[in-house]
């Protein structure tokens, strides 16, 4: 369908897919000499309708945008599956184990170590593709300029940063184990569990991003209800206790403790799959609505 | 609106006095620890209650919400006297 | 025309805004969970458990009680006369709470520098890790509703609150009774149980 149903926007947009196919650009089209063309930026003037403003004039790939937003699940699933069960981290090998004890620990679950670790370093990244998706619905919102959907995006992505430097850290000593003193061993479990944890205020951004954006939302059924947003900032809050861990190695707030590790982890682990399931069905509403307004683009 | 004659009033000076016997009452050698545990922690369940149909006002909330809050103390006091009497 | 007995049935409906009871319920199993395991590791070293309680002050204890429960009142009453549409009545119920609220932190402090003072803290053992993380979160929740309450004062006092207006400090009364209702429990579990 051509955008915008008119006779001279179906002209322009053919204009742009003309100009970018014969100069293989698929992201930029080229500047033309074509009005109706020149207005449908993301720049709008202020006086333009904000539905107009609030779409962003290049296609939309709902069917893409839906895969990204499964991958939320995925990576749970890895996480949880892998890291959790198969490596042995629910609840994870104590802090005030000694370094001999560490390097036991290791010895004894290197394979599965060795697997699970390694899938679910490379699996991290799916965290960044929902990440994605989730900001495509929040600028719907918020409007293709706004800045929480930015940060959103930047904090799902970098979250990715420490949980796969610490999958590859704690990969490296299991990998190493036979070659390693107990003291150099201890030092790798401490290592991955200070970054692992003591990084959580990158996520903290993106959930406040999330929760702030989806709260605001004006449609009487909103694409994210309020229960999720508010279970983020649950999450968000509970987050902060987890500053305590260099601190404690035995007790409710010892990175295998009650709050820094069973309330922590889990508030989020229940947040994702929440959250994920109400974006990848605000996907087809937001077709439909665009469909409704007649803004579809093939 | 007489302060002295508000229901929420009745419930402060309710909670006041239960916290009275408790702290000052209850938690003396008079009474044999499982007597004074166990009234300790079904008061402080009574207290809450009224707390949180009163205070909370989810008396008038919605059934589902009410009866989840009003099972909160229960739990919390079971879990508490449960393992105080499974302990040596 | 309504009729007389529909005037006299309230549709039931919870106070402020629903998703504010997600956080509270949240907040309220959390602290459930966390008696659980205060309780699981009481059972590992009970006599531990009962030497450290007897260090603890039930007075303070009780009394920060009494000072919570008035603080609820007082916030109860600022919602009732919202409700009532007195909105010059309402600042002094709010600020009465935000006091009371602040007279707990002051309490707290006390007794925390006291414990500091006799070389008690969170390292000393399970039972002062247990002490120290328990009312150290629970006066973290004081400090945050008070600023609520703050805030929901300033506005009282320019008349921002009326019947038609008054999701805000509903919530905020909510939260600030949740935290009254945390230390009825927190009191005994860690001040007045004793051992068997």
């Amino acid at each position: 369908m051509p955008f915008g149903g008119t006779p001279a926007s179906a002209v322009s947009m053919k204009m742009v897919r003309v100009i970018a196919v014969t100069t293989g650009s698929s992201v930029y089209p080229l500047r033309t000499t074509n009005y109706m063309e020149q207005i449908m930026t993301t720049h709008a003037p202020p006086d333009t309708s904000s539905a107009a403003r609030d779409l962003s004039p290049y296609p939309t790939d709902y069917r893409m945008w839906k895969i990204l937003a499964w991958t939320g699940p995925v990576f749970l699933f890895a996480v949880f599956v892998l890291w959790g069960i198969v490596a042995r981290n629910m609840p994870p090998f104590p802090p005030s184990a000694t370094p001999v004890e560490v390097k036991s620990h290791f010895q004894e679950l290197r394979l599965p170590l060795l697997i699970a670790l390694s899938i679910c370093l490379t699996m991290t990244a799916f965290y960044m593709s929902f990440s994605v998706a989730v900001a495509r619905v929040m600028e719907r919102i918020e409007g293709p300029g706004g800045v929480l959907s930015k940060l959103e995006m930047m904090g799902g992505t970098i979250t990715c940063a420490p949980v796969m430097v610490t999958m590859a850290i704690w990969l490296t000593a299991a990998h190493e184990v036979n070659n390693l003193s107990p003291e150099i061993m201890h030092m790798l479990y401490w290592f991955g569990w200070l970054l692992f944890d003591l990084a959580y205020f990158v996520t903290s951004f993106q959930i406040a991003a999330i929760s702030i954006v989806f709260m605001r939302d004006k449609r009487e059924k909103k694409l994210v209800p309020d229960a999720v947003s508010w279970w983020g900032w649950v999450t968000f809050a509970s987050f902060f206790a987890v500053s305590a861990i260099p601190f404690v190695t035995t007790g409710p707030l010892a990175f295998n403790g009650v709050i820094s590790f069973w309330i922590a982890f889990f508030t989020w682990f229940i947040w994702i799959p929440s959250l994920a399931y109400f974006i990848i069905k605000a996907i087809p509403r937001l077709k439909a609505e665009d469909e409704a307004s007649g803004r579809v683009s093939t | 609106m007489s302060v002295l004659r508000e229901r929420i009033t009745m419930v402060w000076l309710g909670l006041v006095v239960l916290t009275c016997v408790t702290t000052w009452g209850l938690s003396k050698d008079l009474f044999s620890p499982a007597v004074a545990v166990v009234g300790i922690f079904l008061i402080a369940a009574v207290k809450a209650r009224f707390v949180i149909l009163d205070f909370m006002e989810l008396a008038h909330a919605p059934i589902p919400v009410r009866v989840a809050f009003e099972a909160w103390p229960v739990v919390v006091s079971a879990i508490n006297l449960g393992f105080w009497f499974a302990t040596p | 025309m309504k009729a007389a007995t529909a005037d006299r049935v309230k549709s039931r409906r919870l106070p402020g805004v629903d998703g504010v009871w997600v956080a509270i319920g949240a907040d309220s199993v959390i602290f459930a969970i966390l008696f659980l395991t205060f309780m699981q590791d009481r059972l590992k070293d009970p006599a531990l458990f009962e030497a450290s309680r007897h260090t603890l002050n039930m007075n303070f204890g009780g009394i920060d009680t009494l000072i919570l429960l008035t603080s609820s009142w007082s916030v109860a009453l600022a919602i009732q006369a919202i409700k009532r549409d007195l909105v010059d009545r309402v600042p002094r119920y709010v600020l009465g709470a935000a006091l009371t609220g602040l007279l707990f932190m002051v309490s707290k402090s006390i007794e925390y520098f006291q414990k500091f003072a006799e070389g008690l803290t969170p390292a000393t053992n399970a039972f002062y890790m247990w002490y120290f993380t328990l009312t150290g979160i629970h006066l973290l929740h004081v400090v945050f509703g008070t600023s609520l309450l703050t805030y929901v004062w300033i506005n009282s006092r320019r008349g921002t609150y009326t019947s038609s207006n008054r999701v805000v400090p509903e919530c905020v009364a909510s939260y600030w009774h949740l935290v009254d209702l945390l230390w009825i429990v927190i009191f005994p579990l860690l001040y007045l149980m004793k051992a068997a």
